[in-house]
């Protein structure tokens, strides 16, 4: 009882909600590039690969340059780039998507430590300074209210911009006329062509957008919360991104509460020390209630109509 | 076709490893030596390097092949990885729960045990779609990640664990040991090295007679009818009295049941116990690469096996000799799926005239692939 009673106490705690918003932005970033993606017709598993991509690049050119917004930068960049072959591979090549989406996440993991190797050899590719890490920005007045102040007025700088991009997508999706298009481009985009909308650029530049967003997490980690690049460091945090985009039923708010879910897991560990789960066994959750909300015991979770077929000009 | 994919995918990997410095000949001499044990110049043997490319395949054609029965149903199970880890942990928990009994019972019990628990990882998947339509490619990346959580906790700090402060397992009974095809013997010379550093078992044996059940099953029974009339078209399978349900269910129970012989296969024959190294393993994903290159036959994926086996055997020899970081495998791997997947073979030859190409105006049509969680994923070439 003192355990649970312990937990409790700890969901009082600022510094547990603190911990929890952050850990659900590195997730949200990925999470909205899939929504997009998936929303304008084109299945992404591939995440995580761009998301490790945006990570070593960004850590390579900070180690380089020791200027964290270029880094940052040649972060998101890394990852459009990654995006843009799969864009390329699944979308102009009519090539099978959940392969393509393989092939890049297997591609990333072996290029980055190929790369690694070659600029660092076999050691440690070495450790960033504090003042090269995307800092905390903290809000003068605000930041001192009780509770509130810490939970969203202490943040990472990229925490503030995740819950602008948040908003951003959703009204771009659902509040604009491009949004529609993209809709209407994943749900059928034989009606959309015939339209005059252009079914290609739009698929490009939602795949782009996805790789862009799993850069800029990419840096969020590797040059936020961690400070240099360790092979293969984003640990899935692809793929549970793309399980919060199905848990949210791909919407930008729906993929950001299963973020929230995900991350408050995380950051009760990581903030207790009374109850003794394995943290291996925590690890499980996101994927097992995403298992439960694709079982459909909360509700369908329905993707878009046309998720995950190519498109030909003129066909049906 | 194939071929192509693969001699385009080791072009673009010797221009990478060009544009980064190296020398791509060099790289491939050190592939070519470490893989197939062809031209080592670093005083490897040659023996040892075939032995380790073998100890390799094996797992990759059992899971080759649970990646293909699958994808005749028009099914795409990803969660190869996961139902072989599953495999292991269940072919590890018998062998050491149980591990005084005899060879006679105790072997067959730790491999039947890691076919049950592989189709029981598969057949989740299975049911979610058959019944409520989740996606098994969701479900399956889902389930892999649920069993590799699983395996870190049952042998870093779980009930599997050797002692604490390691992160590997109890060893499994001698009983459950599949023999070695040479005898682990330290004395015995066997072409200048003792016999014990060969590794190479007698599961290979059984992921052959795997290879052998999966086309025996496909073209000679009436489920694999069944199967392949569900991947073509599930309208059609309905109208002629196939249950496209239960057939969704058995396929995917059967491969898990593949997947998880093959990790049974792997404890029993390398091993005999968990350890940290699949923690970051990637057989199931290098299982999709051999379905596809195989083109979804018997003879085609214990090929693609040999291919891949290769490849990871020498990279590791590459990277030691020649210094090029062995992770130029996984991006030689990736660059062939993409070229497998996209075709680029097929579009460069339809730009050259003169190369055989059909002038036709539009590339092969990709068989369509269907909506998520409606439709199956797209099917691979129907090439028997």
């Amino acid at each position: 009882m003192t355990a649970l009673g312990d937990v409790l106490h700890l969901l009082l705690t600022a510094n547990l909600w603190q911990a929890t918003l952050a850990a659900a932005v590195l997730l949200l970033l990925p999470a909205l590039g899939g929504v997009i993606s998936e929303r304008s017709g084109v299945v992404n598993i591939a995440m995580e690969g761009m998301m490790l991509t945006g990570a070593f690049f960004g850590v390579v050119a900070d180690l380089a340059l020791h200027n964290v917004w270029l880094a940052t930068a040649v972060a998101i960049l890394a990852g459009g780039l990654m995006a843009s072959i799969h864009a390329v591979v699944s979308i102009q090549f009519r090539a099978d998507q959940i392969v393509s989406g393989i092939a890049i996440n297997i591609f990333a993991a072996g290029l980055t430590v190929f790369l690694v190797n070659r600029i660092y050899g076999l050691q440690d590719v070495g450790h960033l300074g504090q003042s090269d890490l995307l800092p905390n920005l903290d809000f003068p007045g605000l930041d001192q209210l009780p509770f509130l102040g810490k939970v969203f007025f202490q943040q990472n700088v990229v925490v503030y911009v995740a819950l602008i991009l948040l908003v951003l997508v959703h009204v771009v999706l659902f509040r604009t006329r491009l949004g529609l298009r993209i809709r209407a481009v994943g749900e059928h985009p034989s009606a959309a062509d015939t339209a005059g909308i252009n079914v290609f650029v739009l698929r490009y530049g939602a795949v782009i957008s996805s790789g862009l967003l799993s850069g800029l997490a990419g840096a969020f980690l590797a040059i936020g919360v961690s400070n240099t690049f360790v092979p293969n460091m984003t640990d899935g945090r692809g793929y549970i991104a793309l399980a919060a985009m199905i848990f949210g039923k791909w919407t930008p708010f729906g993929a950001f509460v299963a973020c929230l879910i995900f991350g408050l897991g995380e950051a009760v560990y990581a903030n207790n020390s009374t109850i003794h789960i394995s943290p291996y066994l925590l690890s499980m959750l996101p994927y097992l209630l995403t298992l439960i909300v694709l079982a459909g015991i909360v509700g369908r979770s329905t993707p878009p109509a046309a998720d995950g077929l190519p498109y030909v000009a003129g066909s049906e | 076709m194939p071929l192509g994919s693969v001699v385009l995918a080791f072009v673009i990997g010797a221009v990478i490893v060009t544009v980064t410095g190296d020398n791509p000949f060099t790289a491939y001499a050190g592939l070519l030596c470490g893989g197939l044990g062809i031209a080592c110049t670093e005083g490897e043997n040659p023996a040892l390097q075939i032995s380790t490319t073998i100890v390799y395949l094996i797992p990759l054609i059992t899971t080759g092949v649970a990646v293909a029965l699958p994808f005749r149903a028009g099914l795409f199970n990803i969660g190869a990885e996961g139902q072989m880890l599953a495999g292991m942990i269940a072919c590890t928990t018998i062998g050491v729960v149980f591990k005084d009994l005899p060879a006679v019972i105790l072997l067959p019990m730790v491999l039947v045990a890691g076919m049950a628990a592989g189709a029981f990882w598969a057949g989740i998947a299975g049911l979610l779609k058959a019944t409520v339509g989740a996606h098994e490619v969701v479900t399956t990346i889902m389930l892999n990640y649920v069993a590799q959580w699983l395996l870190r906790f049952l042998i870093i700090g779980g009930p599997l664990q050797l002692r604490s402060g390691t992160s590997k397992s109890l060893t499994i009974g001698q009983g459950a040991w599949l023999a070695r095809v040479l005898p682990n013997d330290n004395n015995l010379d066997i072409l200048g090295l003792p016999a014990s550093v060969y590794r190479v078992h007698t599961g290979l044996l059984l992921a052959l007679a795997a290879a052998a059940i999966f086309a025996f099953l496909l073209w000679r029974t009436s489920l694999g009818y069944e199967i392949r009339a569900v991947g073509q078209s599930q309208k059609a399978a309905r109208y002629a009295g196939v249950s496209v349900r239960r057939t969704i269910i058995v396929t995917m129970l059967i491969a898990g049941a593949f997947s998880g012989l093959a990790g049974a296969i792997q404890i029993a024959g390398v091993d005999h116990n968990l350890t940290d190294i699949y923690f970051t393993d990637t057989t199931g994903f290098d299982a999709i690469a051999v379905a596809l290159l195989g083109l979804g036959s018997a003879v085609g994926i214990v090929l693609a096996a040999v291919l891949f086996g290769a490849l990871h055997a020498g990279g590791a020899v590459m990277q030691a000799d020649a210094g090029i970081s062995g992770n130029l495998v996984f991006i030689l791997q990736a660059l062939i799926l993409f070229s497998i997947a996209a075709n680029f073979v097929g579009q460069i030859r339809r730009l050259i005239p003169g190369l055989g190409g059909a002038p036709a105006a539009l590339p092969p049509e990709a068989p369509p692939a269907g909506p998520m969680m409606t439709e199956a994923a797209a099917p691979p070439p129907q090439t028997p």
